[in-house]
């Protein structure tokens, strides 16, 4: 599986600065990039230092709306010229437009099969201008949603902004789960940016900072937690993220959670999911921690704050009768 | 499932969906009224398995074998509008 990640950010906010520091780690050097830029002509690409067949821009629109297809056949193709031997690569990484919003993106690289078949998503890591940042998600929903979907989030800029606590709040309350760090001119070991949100470390980080006994409120964002002692039925697995998918639909943003199923206790479930769009379940050979609890955390709008639990509670009590 | 946690369940569902109604325990379970429309949601009883609820409205009686069916047939009766059906699949550890 080839792994993926996004990188988003609002516009100026310093994805290529990142991207051009990334590409200069020699692990990172051989990464097949996908620039997309918003405007007719592209000039982020121009910046990168990469190998020109290792480069593909996707201009001439947003790639979360326009050219979704675009990444699509670019992912597709890069991926036959790989198994060809005509070029080289070991991740992908792609940068959004500024006014991305990373969902349809994600969405496109989990449910078209052929791209879910030999890819991965790894991570989405959205830059932050650690100056503007707090007018910048003020007053662009983009922004917003940038920040919500995040794995990690990124303060670029911060030696122009010696004050981030504002703004580290505002972050911690649009997306609890995500861990911010830091970097000047884009410099960060890549791998703590890129290192799959789905480990057992990463997961316990977020699951850690976002499970509370009730919801969070803030800019209309719930944060909905679900705490179980007990292990669930395999069979109402399904059945709950079918419903969830079906009726909270596009109200959930973001759901993440570690499962402890009845018929292989010892081997938690993962689930990560984006609005109706689920990852496919990975098993962990251990739990990441002593807390040996089903957690599951939803952030949503609109989300009754009982009714997840309330649904799955209904769905096991019908597996078990 | 009692009655009290089958209201608030779906009292959460019309809210999800935006449905402006009402869920009242009625009998052996409960009684949702939007608009002019009326429905009865009751427990199927043991010898109906493997349904598990009935959904009945004034034109019929419709059963579910569990709580996805039973709020899939209620949000289509309410003509809440939105809904996906999804499919999810869940694989064995190796």
């Amino acid at each position: 599986m080839i792994p993926v990640s996004v990188i988003t950010g609002f516009l100026g906010s310093g994805k290529t600065t990142l991207l051009r520091s990334v590409l200069r780690d020699p692990a990172y050097a051989g990464s097949a990039v996908i620039v997309n830029e918003w405007g007719d002509i592209g000039l982020d690409h121009e910046l990168l230092e990469t190998s020109e067949e290792n480069l593909l821009g996707l201009a001439n629109g947003c790639l979360c709306c326009t050219t979704r297809g675009d990444l699509a056949r670019t992912l597709i193709d890069l991926a036959a010229r790989r198994r060809s031997g005509a070029v080289t690569y070991h991740r992908v990484l792609i940068e959004t437009s500024g006014l991305a919003d990373p969902a349809p993106i994600l969405h496109t690289l989990l449910v078209d099969p052929t791209i879910a078949e030999s890819h991965r998503v790894e991570a989405v890591v959205t830059v932050v201008d650690a100056l503007l940042g707090s007018e910048t998600i003020a007053r662009h929903p983009e922004a917003t949603q940038q920040a919500m979907l995040a794995d990690r989030l990124l303060l670029s800029k911060t030696d122009l902004a010696p004050d981030t606590s504002a703004l580290e709040a505002q972050l911690a309350e649009l997306n609890p789960g995500a861990p911010i760090l830091r970097a000047v001119q884009g410099a960060i070991p890549p791998d703590m940016l890129f290192a799959s949100a789905a480990r057992p470390e990463a997961l316990r980080h977020w699951l850690d900072a976002t499970v509370t006994p009730t919801a969070r409120h803030s800019t209309g964002v719930e944060t909905i937690s679900i705490l179980r002692e007990d292990p669930i039925p395999g069979v109402v697995l399904p059945l709950f993220l079918e419903a969830l998918a079906e009726h909270a639909g596009e109200k959930l943003l973001r759901m993440k959670g570690i499962i402890r199923v009845a018929e292989a206790p010892e081997k938690p479930a993962v689930l990560h999911g984006v609005r109706h769009v689920l990852h496919p379940i990975e098993w962990l050979e251990d739990w990441p921690s002593a807390d040996r609890r089903s957690r599951l955390v939803l952030i949503g709008q609109g989300i009754p704050q009982w009714w997840p639990a309330r649904l799955l509670e209904a769905l096991e009590e019908e597996a078990r009768a | 499932m009692n009655p009290p946690a089958l209201r608030a369940l779906i009292a959460d569902s019309l809210i999800l969906w935006g449905v402006a109604g009402r869920v009242d325990i009625a009998d052996a379970g409960v009684r949702i009224t939007a608009g002019d429309l009326v429905l009865h949601v009751t427990q199927a009883r043991p010898e109906e398995a493997p349904m598990r609820w009935w959904l009945i409205s004034e034109a019929r009686r419709r059963p579910a074998a569990s709580m996805l069916g039973l709020l899939r047939s209620l949000r289509y009766a309410l003509n809440a509008t939105g809904a996906e059906p999804a499919r999810a699949r869940v694989a064995a550890p190796s």
